[in-house]
């Protein structure tokens, strides 16, 4: 690797940070909204077509939406303006920390490690077995 | 470090730049249908980056491969001849989609290429982001054929660039439909825009490089829907920005799958990306099954419907 290899690496690098702060700057990103309930189903049912959905609890904030289909937990939650989902037992989703109004589940996925819902509380005590 | 004669990535790296500027400041100003998200894009370039230091640490033992098989060649074939140039653009054209459809149906190139379909949105910086592992991957053996043949290493690598750079300025979500023919022969923003979508209708479809012409042949091509909007990423969206979880993640997983089940290591290395030996995990084509029903619909239905 030569000197110009180094210095066109080190143009290519500022080119990036400018490029990223532009996109910072035209705020342009997808305008999805926090999530409501009917949001959430809507994307549920994208996320898992055909699932049966037992009850849904949609974050406080809007940032995610959670919900029981049989033995399984379905969870939607946000990346940047985007969302990602996963499944994981019911049994897992109900043994999860809940701290200051937050439920932490463990996504055991590399990609998508862990998912952070804000909730009133948790487990439902309805739900819960 | 090695030089190509004429080098169309290098050359193109301005107008990247360029492009992508206009492209946003465009959709700020309401001209342009784009939407940018910093944190994806800080992603892409930086992956896109990466992407040009791995080329550089791989690329001398690519060279050097390529360029003993070409000293084995069987013709050889003129650097001018335009009909050299003519062959070589279509040759190509078609390893890059054998290439393009492998790396989309086994995991093992899955691993490598899905890096470039991790991002939920469809821009030109979208583009750029570029796996880390290709040289590992190996796919690059995929055009060693060439060189066998009798085509010179250089016109290989300029052809390579060449496809390269027509394929950056299809990432985009600006431009909707381009005249029939074009359509028709070229691999076009909305043919582009349906290989990244995760809608089942569009999973593991239009392959091409430059031309579309060899998904319509080998029965991969589908066309944008309007009913059908696409819905970019992957089947299984990333929750994380994370560079090196963005990078590595296919591999990683990948091997914790045959370390979890050697008697079945083949299958998780080897088969469709989904494939499990249990059933519990879906591949595009079960995916594609079970939404649209056992009987996915032929072209010409497709495009009644």
């Amino acid at each position: 690797m030569d000197d110009a290899f180094f210095v066109q690496l080190a143009a290519s690098a500022a080119a990036v940070g400018v490029l990223v702060a532009i996109a910072a700057w035209a705020k342009i990103a997808k305008p999805a909204g926090p999530l409501d309930e009917h949001k959430a189903r809507e994307l549920l049912e994208f996320e898992f077509p055909g699932r049966r959905l037992d009850a849904v609890w949609v974050a406080s904030d809007g940032a995610g939406a959670l919900a029981r289909s049989g033995g399984l937990a379905l969870v939607i939650c946000t990346v940047g303006d985007g969302f990602a989902a996963r499944q994981i037992p019911w049994a897992q989703a109900v043994a999860a920390s809940f701290k200051n109004g937050k439920i932490c589940l463990d996504l055991a996925d590399i990609a998508a490690p862990r998912a952070t819902i804000s909730l009133p509380s948790w487990p439902p005590k309805d739900l819960a077995a | 470090m090695i030089h190509a004669a004429f080098d169309p990535v290098t050359l193109a790296t301005p107008f990247f730049i360029l492009s992508i500027i206009l492209e946003i400041v465009l959709a700020r100003l309401g001209k342009a249908d784009a939407r940018y998200e910093a944190k994806d894009t800080a992603v892409s370039l930086t992956m896109g980056l990466g992407s040009t230091v791995a080329g550089v640490i791989t690329g001398g033992i690519v060279f050097a491969a390529t360029l003993w098989v070409y000293q084995h060649r069987l013709f050889t074939i003129p650097m001018t001849a335009i009909w050299a140039w003519v062959a070589i653009f279509l040759l190509e054209d078609l390893t890059y989609y054998v290439f393009h459809r492998l790396s989309h149906e086994r995991r093992f190139w899955w691993a490598s290429h899905v890096n470039h379909h991790t991002s939920q949105h469809y821009n030109l910086s979208t583009a750029l982001r570029q796996t880390w592992t290709g040289g590992v991957a190996g796919t690059w053996l995929l055009w060693l054929p060439l060189a066998w043949l009798g085509f010179p290493p250089a016109m290989i690598a300029i052809q390579k660039g060449i496809s390269l750079v027509y394929q950056y300025w299809i990432h985009t979500e600006a431009i909707k439909r381009l005249p029939r023919w074009f359509e028709a022969v070229f691999n076009t923003p909305s043919h582009h825009r349906v290989h990244h979508a995760r809608n089942a209708i569009y999973l593991d479809r239009n392959y091409a490089g430059i031309l579309i012409i060899w998904d319509r042949m080998f029965g991969t091509f589908q066309p944008e829907l309007d009913g059908v909007p696409c819905n970019y990423g992957v089947v299984k969206n990333l929750a994380t920005f994370n560079i090196l979880r963005v990078a590595f993640h296919e591999w990683i997983a990948m091997a914790a799958d045959a370390v979890r089940h050697p008697r079945h290591a083949l299958g998780y290395i080897f088969g469709p990306p989904g494939w499990s030996h249990d059933g519990s995990r879906e591949t595009s084509h079960m995916i594609k099954a079970r939404v649209l029903g056992p009987k996915v619909p032929t072209e010409p239905e497709r495009e009644a419907a």
